[in-house]
């Protein structure tokens, strides 16, 4: 009986370490070291790009051009070209939106409840814009394994928020484990039901920066709603004024 | 005196269709006074009622923090903790209910649906057991039934299912955020369909039940408000401070406002309705005493060479104007009583059975929160002052011509054509 007992714990020890010893290649690298990468890589010092937004929905296909500048995590100017559009201006500083339309010749302060608003009938929200903290300030993150996404080998990894401030409790990335930038995004509510996908779907290295330039974000509650962003040109590492992300500067 | 009243009544009814023409004018006029006047304040009534019984209850409880920014409805400023507050009020016999309100969007799907898409709305939680302590919703079911405890299910307003293509039995999903600003999708099946005397309630009402909207919203038990009810015709200020210090003492953090408060577009709407109708009622007065003062004129002109005869034959100037005016007066008698009791006959199915404007109410939103039977109201006032103006205003009109001729010479008085 000994004996026998002594047999099944050794069958035991040997399973557990053959186990951890396969799946070491897996974690031989932390979730928060593939956060780090990611966002090493995604972000800027100083970026000017111009590009496009597709959006998507049942009432057809609508195309809005843009500029846009931006200086590390937290200030962005975005300025709509389109005609419909032309002239309308969103600045990010920190946490703060404000919006400036030119036949209003005014600004406003986003807040509250309107930050939850879609820019433009997008599936972006204003809010989505904001949260210049890194995301693993925000969230909690565990490696769940590799996963091949368009063929790629990509680390699977859940963000759990850690409180509140951010929209999304739980949401889940795909990113390359070659070139350390996001495939793919999974945006859930807090019981569990996909929101958004974010797909990656193509990207352009610079300076020895891999970044994103076409994205599509998709409303997995609404049938037939997407909204596809292409970045047309960029430029990083360029002269940009601090003026150019201060309220005065907006309405010009 | 005897034979002035004699002489006026003889003349009353020598012309009998001149008296009849010049009453039936009194008569449509202060008949058409009292059946507008009994509408407007009838709508109005009722509006006040429905708003009261299916939107504002007399009086809601909030954290001071939430009403200030009630627009926004900012879920983290709930009330924490409503239970003692209920039990205070139940133990000092005001009826309460707690409430939830948030906002969301909700999202319907091709099948059952006729199309897919989203609309915002405003989502009121309530409690099934409590609510009808208030409001009447559950008595105002027109399809399937009213909502039970603590079930993924809601009640939606009568028109804003159709406008959705909406039927009992359909999946509902709401996306909404949480006290805490997560991301929140609820599953949802329509169980009742509301249809209200409040067409703000048809249009834009969605019930869910409290216990279901404080798990997936994170609430911890908080409300947003507690609504309360008390006699209509109570003193409003009366009313709030007893709820305040039977229940608030202790709670600096709340503030409670009354309907007249919450339903304050309705307010500002009824009282610029009321202005509205009272230049409605003046302009129907106005037809009236035109009529009046028309034919008391013809009247009088026509008879300035009998005038004249009278005054030839003896008979003082204050006689004569007396006589004329008595006849004014009977005229006036005439016409009044006829009017009055045209317009009670005819507001008598107005106040019972009213008039269905359904129709005309479905589509436009008028701000009077009635679905479409305006109903009229009773008003001794009413009827009483418009008696009395149709009765003075003759014996007025008939003063300024009679003047007028006896102010002529007897013999122009005779030769007047």
């Amino acid at each position: 009986m000994h004996t026998a007992h002594k047999k099944t714990l050794l069958l035991i020890g040997i399973l557990l370490s053959v186990s951890m010893l396969s799946s070491l290649p897996l974690f031989a690298i932390s979730a928060e070291e593939i956060i780090r990468k990611l966002e090493e890589n995604q972000v800027h010092e100083t970026a000017r790009s111009e590009g496009k937004m597709i959006i998507n929905d049942r009432f057809g296909e609508k195309v809005t051009t843009f500029k846009s500048w931006a200086e590390g995590e937290e200030k962005t100017l975005i300025e709509f070209t389109s005609r419909q559009e032309r002239g309308q201006k969103i600045l990010r500083t920190d946490d703060e939106i404000y919006l400036y339309f030119p036949d209003a010749a005014e600004v406003i302060r986003l807040q509250g409840a309107a930050l939850r608003d879609s820019v433009l009938g997008s599936d972006m929200s204003y809010e989505d814009m904001t949260g210049g903290k890194g995301l693993l300030d925000s969230y909690r993150a565990t490696l769940l394994g590799t996963e091949k996404i368009d063929g790629q080998e990509c680390y699977k990894i859940e963000l759990k928020a850690k409180g509140r401030g951010v929209p999304y409790p739980r949401e889940i990335l795909w990113v390359d484990s070659e070139i350390f930038v996001t495939r793919r995004v999974h945006m859930f509510s807090l019981s569990e039901k996909l929101l958004k996908e974010m797909r990656i779907e193509e990207y352009r290295s610079l300076k020895g920066k891999t970044f994103p330039v076409r994205f599509i974000i998709e409303d997995k509650m609404k049938r037939n709603s997407s909204t596809e962003f292409v970045i047309e040109s960029i430029e990083i590492g360029v002269d940009i004024p601090s003026s150019r992300f201060s309220l005065e500067e907006l309405t010009w | 005196m005897k034979f002035l009243v004699n002489l006026a009544f003889k003349n009353l009814f020598r012309h009998k269709r001149r008296t009849m023409i010049t009453s039936i004018a009194i008569a449509v006029g202060l008949a058409l006074f009292i059946l507008i006047d009994s509408m407007l304040v009838g709508i109005e009534e009722d509006s006040t009622r429905n708003l009261v019984l299916y939107e504002t209850g007399s009086a809601r409880i909030m954290d001071a923090q939430f009403w200030e920014e009630h627009e926004n409805l900012p879920l983290k400023h709930s009330i924490d903790n409503p239970q003692p507050i209920l039990e205070d009020l139940e133990a000092a016999g005001i009826d309460a209910a707690p409430r939830t309100v948030f906002r969301g969007e909700l999202i319907m799907q091709k099948d059952p649906y006729p199309e897919s898409g989203s609309i915002q709305a405003q989502i009121t939680a309530i409690d099934p057991q409590r609510d009808p302590q208030v409001y009447l919703i559950d008595e105002s079911i027109s399809a399937g039934r009213f909502l039970k405890e603590d079930r993924l299910e809601a009640v939606v307003g009568a028109w804003l299912a159709e406008d959705i293509g909406a039927q009992v039995g359909y999946p509902l999903t709401i996306v909404t955020r949480t006290k805490e600003g997560f991301f929140q999708t609820i599953d949802l099946e329509i169980v009742g369909l509301a249809n209200t005397p409040n067409p703000v309630v048809n249009r834009t009402g969605i019930f869910i039940p409290i216990k279901t909207a404080d798990y997936y919203l994170q609430m911890d038990g908080s409300v947003t408000q507690i609504d309360t009810s008390f006699p209509y015709q109570a003193d409003i200020k009366k009313q709030t401070s007893k709820i305040r210090s039977v229940a608030l003492e202790d709670r600096p953090d709340l503030t409670i406002v009354d309907w007249k408060i919450l339903g304050k577009d309705f307010v500002a709407l009824a009282a610029a309705k009321s202005a509205g109708s009272k230049v409605i009622l003046f302009l129907v007065f106005i037809i009236a005493a035109v009529g009046i003062s028309n034919t008391m004129l013809m009247s009088v002109y026509e008879r300035i060479r009998e005038i004249g005869m009278l005054r030839a034959l003896g008979m003082r100037r204050h006689e004569i104007r007396l006589a004329f005016l008595i006849e004014a007066g009977g005229i006036g008698l005439i016409g009044a009583s006829v009017g009055v009791l045209i317009g009670v006959l005819l507001n008598i199915p107005l106040v019972n059975n009213g008039i269905d404007y359904s129709a005309l109410m479905r589509d436009a939103d008028m701000g009077y929160r009635i679905t479409g039977i305006m109903r009229g109201l009773w008003s001794t006032a009413t009827i009483l002052t418009a008696f009395f103006t149709g009765v003075v205003l003759s014996v007025l009109m008939a003063f300024i011509p009679t003047r007028k001729a006896l102010k002529l010479q007897i013999t122009d008085a005779l030769r007047y054509q």
